[in-house]
């Protein structure tokens, strides 16, 4: 057996489960009260944030391999390049009146 | 690793690190191509609410957005108890480890009853646009159509995958009952949990990608 302690077993899950619920908090306060304007940014923002939080501690992305690294890397950076050039394409087409 | 933790090397590994990081590689992998998957859902519902915002807001007004974010922290905890299981892992306590698994795979049972509740009330405001036999809700507004279908298969492929994960972590639990499971078998617990914390990044993305942005 180890002699870690329960404490610092619960440290790193209990301070992701603080920063999500926090940002998730954000992100419902937001919605919820200013639901119109550019208030999107920071709700896109706050998600961001929690997916960050997520790969980095809770899937230990920081402890894998190397390999296993760039795999990961690539594979978000690959999904990036898809939701760009999609939103770009329609983002910038002019739709003509019906 | 500690006393009573390790893998048991299988002959096609030149050594225990090289199994655990082929495992992960494994379940990384996977877990790329179910983002793909999610990730063109994702982009469908950004491209309905720029060619038609008003349809897709009266459709999002409609959802629970309370029993969203209610379900966005249910599963958010149960990562926490996922992770935590983990730690105990790494450290061959396989009691309490088990318990977390337990506790993990019941908010996961928690979740899905909370959406149940959702469709459930979604079909009573005839927010269901796929029943030819049931009038929609928004029958004037045929475009809404549209994200309302798409708000059932994000949300209902993440449910499939979420009861998935309920089986794999329950099964892992059950497993870990042998005596000396964590000395073989240790890295599988942390690549069951790789797969849960991505059903937990899935829905931290539905959540304000159907609920928040479209109100």
């Amino acid at each position: 057996m180890s002699g870690r302690s329960v404490l610092s077993m619960l440290l790193k899950p209990a301070l992701v489960w603080i920063a999500l619920m926090a940002l998730l908090g954000a992100i419902s306060a937001i919605g919820a009260l200013v639901p119109r304007g550019h208030w999107w940014v920071a709700e896109l923002a706050c998600a961001g944030a929690m997916v960050a939080i997520v790969v980095l501690f809770s899937m230990e992305m920081w402890r894998h391999a190397p390999i296993v690294r760039l795999f990961s890397v690539l594979g978000f950076f690959w999904v990036a390049i898809l939701f760009g050039l999609t939103m770009v394409d329609y983002a910038t087409r002019s739709i003509a009146p019906q | 690793m500690p006393d009573g933790v390790g893998i048991e090397l299988a002959e096609q590994f030149s050594s225990a690190r090289q199994q655990k990081e082929t495992g992960e590689l494994g379940m990384w992998v996977f877990l790329l191509t179910e983002l793909m998957l999610f990730s063109t859902l994702f982009v469908s519902a950004l491209i309905l609410r720029m060619l038609h915002p008003g349809a897709v807001t009266a459709a999002a007004l409609h959802l629970k957005m309370w029993i969203g974010g209610l379900n966005t922290a249910v599963l958010i905890t149960s990562s926490f108890f996922m992770s935590l299981a983990i730690e105990l892992s790494r450290a061959g306590r396989t009691s309490p480890m088990r318990l977390c698994m337990v506790v993990t795979a019941g908010l996961g049972v928690l979740f899905l009853c909370l959406k149940g509740y959702e469709y459930y009330r979604d079909y009573a405001e005839h927010m269901t646009p796929f029943f030819a036999w049931r009038p929609y809700g928004l029958l004037g507004d045929p475009a809404s159509r549209l994200f309302v279908d798409l708000y059932y298969v994000i949300t209902s492929l993440h449910a499939v995958h979420l009861t998935i994960g309920i089986g794999l972590v329950m099964t892992m639990q059950h497993l870990a009952r042998a005596p000396g499971f964590l000395s073989r078998h240790a890295n599988r617990i942390a690549i069951t949990g790789l797969y849960w914390h991505f059903i937990d990044l899935i829905w931290i993305i539905v959540y304000p990608t159907l609920y928040v942005l479209n109100r």
